[in-house]
This record gives structure tokens, sequence and C-alpha cells, in this order.
């Protein structure tokens, strides 16, 4: 056992020992990895976190019908009896143009901004509204259902608030089938840029491996720290990816604070993303000790041969 | 310890380098190998390492039978042996120092242990002082010694070694030859392959070989003052 753990350090100073003699060559490689690992990973955190908004949003299947704003009392009242009878409303509420002024008015209390250009219209520039709650969530019926409300006399626009999230949704699982492709493609040209440097080294150390295998080594022992040299190279190229993607965010949240401030909103993008910089690491791990072992197995082969 | 009957080895496209070989070492026993370059010295050295198994026949080492062993063993078949090569196969990377501890890092030897052992192989070859230098600085003779102590450093039973004198001259080889007779007197085995029967020692075993066949296997016992080691 402590034969074995022994074999183990000694391969991985072995490792650590020639990478740093060749610091430069294994930055780059390092870097590259980083880079690979980076494009996809940023893919998946702008996916992710439209994701989240739009989970927010989606709950809502609600049909806004604005009225004109030029309408009739009468009107309002037929079109209200309309929506009392239609067999496929769940509920409705109407909320007149002064409510919805004197709403907006407390809500935008906090930001003086937004006040300032609310006391700038002077006028209440709204118009009167219903908000509709459907019998059903299907959307095609919501549409359906929205089409015929638009028709309505005094109706100004009838908005569907749940259309925009239907289509986000649709939008984000293409993106997150991207973000695959684009992962699975880029952890191919991870496996081949690790494997090649793998292999460049073990023909580099020929001559050590040719009289190795001649005085009694093992296998095991000349492939495992190149297979440590591959997993090493996954690790620092991970690790630096991570800090690449924080420093990234940090300056995306930087910039987008001042906007989202503007907006009144607290949008920002999650500088902790403990689980995904794990899983980072662990697939540049996985992918680097996988290029190397295949490497190592076909360079093994042909050092034999010989 | 090392049997080997009625061996025969051909390679892919070539004639039968070795007919019929059979003969018998016993622990602690110096062999030459003698015979013309071509006559199949080095094969014979390599189907004792393992390093080569035989087309025919069989070879025994401590009663295992090397061509039934499964790939998995023959490594540690090898580290009962230390083996010399012609051209000695250093490692021109790197130091004296981590040129002779390479066996002791195959077989698993911890750091401090591995340290006082390199020294001490370097010790019995006269290179202690050279521990640090890069063995591309050594004249031939110092680097046929560096090659000794790497093969004696994991203490093996067996020494093998293939026409270790052959690109020196006499001085040199005289010092080889007295440093592979100081370990026979230690007990080990020493088996060593020469073209040159001149630059044998005269009390010691002979195989000879010619033309693939063991035509000639005899013990020398002429003068035993005789200079060692000096080809003429």
């Amino acid at each position: 056992m402590s034969h074995l753990l022994n074999h183990h350090l000694q391969a991985i100073k072995l490792v650590l020992r020639r990478m740093r003699m060749s610091a430069l060559s294994t930055f780059v490689i390092c870097l590259v990895i980083a880079v690979a690992l980076c494009l996809p990973s940023l893919f998946y955190l702008g996916v992710d976190n439209l994701a989240k908004l739009g989970n927010h949003m989606q709950s809502e299947t609600e049909i806004s019908l604005f009225l004109k704003s030029d309408i009739s009392p009468e009107n309002t009242a037929k079109i209200e009896a309309a929506l009392a009878q239609h067999p496929d409303i769940a509920e409705y509420h109407f909320v007149s143009r002064d409510e919805a002024w004197s709403q907006l008015q407390r809500k935008s209390a906090g930001n003086a901004d937004i006040s300032n250009a609310i006391q700038h219209l002077g006028s209440n520039p709204l118009p009167d509204a219903f908000f509709i709650q459907a019998k059903s969530t299907e959307p095609a019926q919501l549409e359906m259902l929205r089409d015929r409300l638009q028709r309505l006399e005094g109706v100004e626009q009838a908005l569907l608030n749940a259309e925009w999230a239907k289509r986000l949704a649709m939008i984000l699982n293409l993106g997150r089938q991207f973000v695959l492709f684009v992962g699975l493609l880029l952890a191919i040209v991870l496996l081949v840029v690790i494997g090649n440097t793998i292999r460049m080294q073990m023909l580099t150390q020929k001559s050590e491996i040719e009289v190795s295998y001649l005085i009694g080594a093992t296998n095991s022992f000349i492939k495992i720290p190149f297979l440590y040299a591959g997993a090493f190279y996954g690790l620092f190229g991970g690790m630096l990816s991570v800090l690449m993607i924080a420093t990234m965010i940090t300056s995306f949240n930087l910039s987008v604070t001042e906007i989202s401030t503007l907006y009144g909103s607290d949008f920002k993008l999650n500088l902790l993303n403990i689980k995904l910089y794990l899983a980072i690491i662990a697939i540049a791990v996985i992918t680097g000790w996988i290029g190397a072992y295949v490497a190592v197995s076909r360079a093994i082969r042909q050092i034999r041969l010989q | 310890m090392i049997r080997f009957d009625n061996v025969s080895k051909r390679y892919p496209g070539s004639d039968e380098i070795l007919k019929n070989i059979s003969f018998n070492i016993d622990a602690g026993e110096f062999v030459f190998v003698t015979g013309h370059s071509g006559a199949g010295k080095s094969t014979l050295l390599k189907l004792i390492a393992a390093t080569e198994l035989p087309s025919r026949g069989t070879v025994l080492i401590a009663n295992q039978n090397v061509s039934q062993l499964k790939a998995s063993a023959i490594p540690y078949l090898r580290r009962r042996f230390g083996l010399i090569f012609q051209d000695h196969k250093l490692l021109f990377d790197r130091n004296c120092f981590e040129n002779v501890v390479l066996p002791l890092r195959i077989n698993g030897v911890a750091e401090q242990e591995a340290a006082k052992r390199v020294r001490a192989a370097l010790d019995k070859v006269g290179l202690l002082n050279k521990e640090k230098v890069m063995p591309i600085t050594l004249s031939g003779g110092e680097q046929q010694r560096l090659a000794i102590a790497r093969a004696v450093v994991s203490r093996p039973a067996i020494l093998l070694a293939d026409e270790p004198t052959g690109n020196l001259d006499a001085e040199y080889a005289a010092e080889i030859m007295n440093i592979f007779r100081a370990f026979h007197q230690v007990g080990v085995t020493v088996i060593m392959s020469t073209h040159d029967a001149l630059g044998m020692s005269n009390q010691h075993r002979v195989l000879h070989l010619h033309q693939g066949s063991l035509s000639d296997m005899h013990i020398q016992n002429m003068s035993e003052n005789s200079q060692p080691g000096v080809a003429s």
C-alpha cells in the first residue's frame, strides 16, 4: 500500500517538476484549455440567467386588455358584461386609469429618476384596463381568446403576457442545445490538445521509456506520470478558466449595475456559482485524464513496437 | 538458475540466429559469451533478460518458463537482472545521480533510502564525486562505469553485460573488468558477452557461439596471473 502511494507521490512530484521546468509551454496549454472551457461556460451562464428571469414571469398567463383612451362608460360596461359571460375566462378585474396612475406613482416613489419623469408627464397617459385570467393555460387556446378579445369594440390592444415568456422558453431551449453542442465540440478540442501534448512529451522521453522497460518497469509505472500530467493540465486549465469567468462576471456586474439601477432592478449575475466552477474543473480534469490515457496507450504501443 | 533447453531464435524474415542452444548457468558463476559479431551473443543475452522470447525451446529463469509468463510478470523477472548495454543507454537529459536512481524509482524505493543506495553504487564504480555531473561530459570509460552503477544499484543477483568493454581502450577495459570481478567475488552471477577472446579473464567459464550454434563450451584454466581485461 505504502509502495503504491510512494509510486504515485513520486509520479506527481516528477510531473510537477517537469511542468515547472517548462513553465511557459505549460501555461500556454493551460490557457488554451481555459479559453476552450470559458466559451461554453459563458454561454451556459447567459442561458441560465435568462432562464431564471423567464421562470419569474412564466407563471403569469394573464391577458391584459387595454381600452381606448376615449372610451365611453357604456362601452366599458358592455365589455365587462361580455367578459363575465365568456366561458373561457376564470376571473378578471378592472383597473381604471386613475388607479393605475396612483399605483405607478406609489411604486416609483423610491426611485427619484422615474418619479421625476412622471412629474414631467403632468397628465395621466394610462388607459383603463381589464386583467383577465383564463381557465386554460394552453398557448393555442390563450391565443384564440386573445384574438377574440382584440376584436371587441373599444379595445385598443389585447396582450397575452405569457407569449413572450413562451418564446423565451423556446429560445432558451435552443440555447441549451447550443451550449451542449459547443461544449461537446470544445471537449473534443480539449481531448486533442491534451492528447497531442502528452504524446509529444512521451516521444521526447522515448529513450527513458525504452530504458525503463528494459530494466523492469511495468506499464503502469510508465503510464502514471503522463496520466497525472493530463489531469494536471485539466486542473490548472480549469482553475484558470474559473478565474477568467469570475473576472468577466465581476466586470459585467459593475457595468450592469449602472443600467439596472436606472430600471430599478437589482439584476446581477451570480458571482459565486460554486457548482458551475466545480463542474468546470471536474470536466477539465476528467477530459485531461481521458485525453492522456488515449495518447499514452497509443504512444506506448508505438514505442514498444520499435 | 538459468537454463536453456534446445532454444532457437529466429526474427521475422531472417535465418535462425540461435540454433538448438542448451546450457545451464548456476548462481555465482562468471560466464563469458564469446563469438564473432553477428554470432548471436546479444540475442542470447536478450533471451536471458526476457527482452526477447525464444522461437523454439524453453528458457527457464529461476525455474520459471519465460515463454509462459504473463506479460505483466515479465517486468518483475527483469528486475532480477542488472543490465549493461554496449551503448550504455544512459539518459543524457539528467545528471549521474538521476540516471542511477531510475531502477530504484521503478522498484518504488523511498527517496532517502534510494539516495543512500545511489551514492553507494556510484562509490563502487568510483564516480561518487560526479553525482551532479551530466553524463555527456564523462569519458567513455566513466560512462560505462555509470551504466554499471545503474545496473547494480538495485542489487540484482545477476549482471548481464553486452560487450561492456567493446568500445573502450585497454586501460578502461581493465578497469571495467575489475569492477565486474569485484561484484562476482561478493556472489553476483556475471554473464558477459565479448567478441574479443583476449579481452576476457581466463579462469572463467566460456560459452562460445559460432554461426548460431553453441559449438564450444569449456572452462579455460590457464595462467592465473595473466593481465585480465586487456585487449591487444
